[in-house]
């Protein structure tokens, strides 16, 4: 598998904050990457960084050999970068088809696409994510959990390679979440996107991930196998606690 | 090159790798061609009932020509600007001037007109950039006071207290009222012009992009919108287009004076034709147009002196009493329901 992403000596701070501090690492094309840390350690700034919300302060962002750390935003969307949102961030006045109809044609062109075609192509990721009998509601109108999977649709219509997914099981009841988690892992076997996942539910990201990465207070303190990272005493220390097996 | 496909419901255009779809449905025509009629008419039976109705027509269709370019640019840059008259300002000046000093027609002033307004907002697109809400509001509002103040600083050139006079007039027949008439079929063919246009862009794909950017710019950049581009072309398109009628006022009076057009009394006129009639509805600024520019006149004609105070008045009370950011085109919709809400309808 080649590189995809690089990430080298990322540092981000606020004022006199270092939120994110000399960050390294590396994702492979297909893998799946899950980014864990407790509260405040800068999971959803790299995440912010990585999709050109936020500047960089020090360090370079590779993606597929392209320099993307000056990038904007919609530049790297048409890379094949995109994400989705802890709190989700529908267009309230679009209905749901017209949502995704802007991804289609907003994301990784196309060629020869007319607003037509991109509605017809947009069926298919709403019909993927199961709102397609919602699709002429007002996204303000729609539930947290179909909220998400908006975002997911959204997020899937821009073709991604890399697809950045900010705690997809946040405010959801432990039926949804599981269907959530289950929608992630299917959209990786149908659309085959890289899938970079900040989650706290240890045993989903366990089981979903191939590598996890753990951070805390913005450094880096483990890279490797789910079963190296939830075994590695300074993850125990910052975060898991000596007992979270009991509680996972 | 283009290519250009007619098919039995629509035609597809490509060039250079896009491609746009035309659908062609008679079967929406029929308000269209009844209401463009309506609109054709008008001058011809108040030509022969009430002659002075023909000037209130042309009035309205100013306004509305004024508010359908404020709501392109209000979609398309996600902000309210409270300062359309500068773009009025602009064009007027600039036709007029050039009409006066350097003896030029209608024809000739008109591409300088847009040009000029168009490099207007061109300087000032930044705003859409760094600023919003108060801000934004506050310095839009400025720039029209600001080009008065100018026009009375430099009143050798622009006349400021009494304005420029001479100007070349759009008509000239001998007869008074037939020039009332062509002036009525040249604003309502600018004003069906603008609302075609604008109304094509709002329903294409571009409008679309504008939409996101008017919900949530952050998440219209993450999606891969280019929100300073749509921001700053739908401005500087919206701009051009209002300074065309600056041009059109120009050449309809034969004077222009920016003591009419740029203080705060004209700029509040297009903000409520652009709230009662549905604020940023295409179709409603031509609803809003009309109703305030024939309720200002019944006003005149029935409560005399008390019309600079009732106007106002009734005014405020529909803004209550109409649907919150729906007006009157807002309420035909809602019982008409068919567009109320953007639906596709996906052949499989």
């Amino acid at each position: 598998m080649s590189e995809l992403l690089k990430v080298s000596n990322v540092t981000k701070r606020f004022g006199g904050l270092v939120a994110v501090d000399n960050v390294s690492f590396s994702i492979r094309e297909g893998e799946t990457v899950g980014f864990i840390g407790p509260n405040g350690a800068g999971k959803s700034t790299v995440v912010n960084l990585l999709s050109g919300y936020l500047k960089v302060d020090a360090g370079e962002i590779e993606m597929d050999g392209t320099r993307i750390t000056k990038m904007k935003p919609y530049e790297r969307t048409h890379l094949g970068l995109s994400r989705t949102y802890q709190i989700p961030r529908p267009f309230p006045e679009l209905t749901t088809l017209m949502s995704v109809i802007t991804s289609v044609l907003c994301g990784k062109r196309r060629i020869n696409q007319s607003f037509e075609d991109a509605a017809v192509e947009a069926t298919q990721y709403l019909e993927f994510v199961g709102l397609f009998s919602k699709r002429n509601i007002l996204a303000r109108d729609l539930t947290f959990y179909e909220l998400r999977m908006l975002e997911l649709a959204r997020a899937l219509a821009t073709t991604p390679r890399l697809l950045l997914i900010d705690e997809v099981m946040a405010g959801l009841n432990p039926a949804e979440a599981k269907r959530a988690v289950d929608m992630v892992v299917r959209a990786k076997e149908q659309f085959g996107p890289t899938i970079f996942w900040i989650e706290h539910v240890m045993a989903i990201i366990v089981d979903a991930a191939e590598r996890i990465i753990a951070i805390n207070y913005g450094q880096m303190i483990a890279d490797g196998t789910p079963d190296e990272v939830i075994n590695n005493e300074a993850v125990i220390e910052a975060y898991l606690g000596k007992g979270w097996r009991e509680y996972a | 090159m283009v290519d250009i496909e007619i098919k039995r419901d629509r035609i597809v255009i490509r060039y250079k790798g896009k491609k746009w779809d035309w659908m062609i449905e008679p079967r929406y025509w029929r308000n269209a061609i009844v209401w463009t009629c309506v609109l054709f008419v008008f001058p011809l039976v108040a030509y022969f009932v009430s002659p002075g109705l023909i000037n209130t027509m042309v009035t309205a269709n100013i306004y509305a020509a004024i508010a359908i370019p404020l709501s392109l640019m209000t979609v398309g840059t996600g902000r309210i600007n409270f300062g359309p008259n500068f773009y009025v300002g602009v064009g007027g000046y600039t036709a007029a001037l050039l009409s006066i000093y350097c003896g030029w027609g209608p024809l000739t002033t008109l591409p300088f007109a847009v040009i000029l307004s168009v490099f207007a907002a061109v300087i000032f697109s930044p705003l859409v950039i760094v600023a919003r809400g108060l801000y934004y509001v506050l310095l839009t509002l400025l720039l029209p006071l600001l080009f008065l103040e100018v026009t009375f600083i430099y009143t050798g050139i622009f006349k400021g207290d009494v304005g420029l006079f001479g100007v070349d007039l759009l008509v000239q027949f001998e007869n008074v009222k037939l020039n009332f008439i062509m002036a009525a079929y040249i604003s309502t063919g600018i004003m069906l012009l603008y609302l075609l246009i604008v109304n094509k862009v709002l329903k294409s794909r571009y409008g679309l992009i504008m939409a996101t950017v008017n919900d949530d710019e952050e998440v219209a950049h993450g999606i891969g919108v280019n929100i300073n581009k749509v921001k700053i072309l739908s401005f500087v398109c919206a701009a051009g287009m209002i300074g065309v009628m600056g041009w059109f006022l120009a050449h309809y009076f034969g004077t222009f004076a920016g003591i009419t057009y740029l203080p705060l009394t004209f700029m509040l006129k297009i903000l409520l034709v652009f709230m009662v009639g549905g604020r940023a509805q295409v179709f409603g600024c031509v609803a809003g147009g009309y109703f305030i520019a024939f309720l200002e006149m019944i006003l005149i004609r029935t409560m005399g002196q008390f019309q600079p105070v009732a106007f106002p008045i009734i005014l405020l009370i529909l803004l209550f009493v109409l649907p919150s950011g729906e007006g009157l085109f807002g309420i035909y919709r809602k019982r008409h329901y068919r567009e109320y809400l953007p639906t596709i309808h996906v052949r499989r």
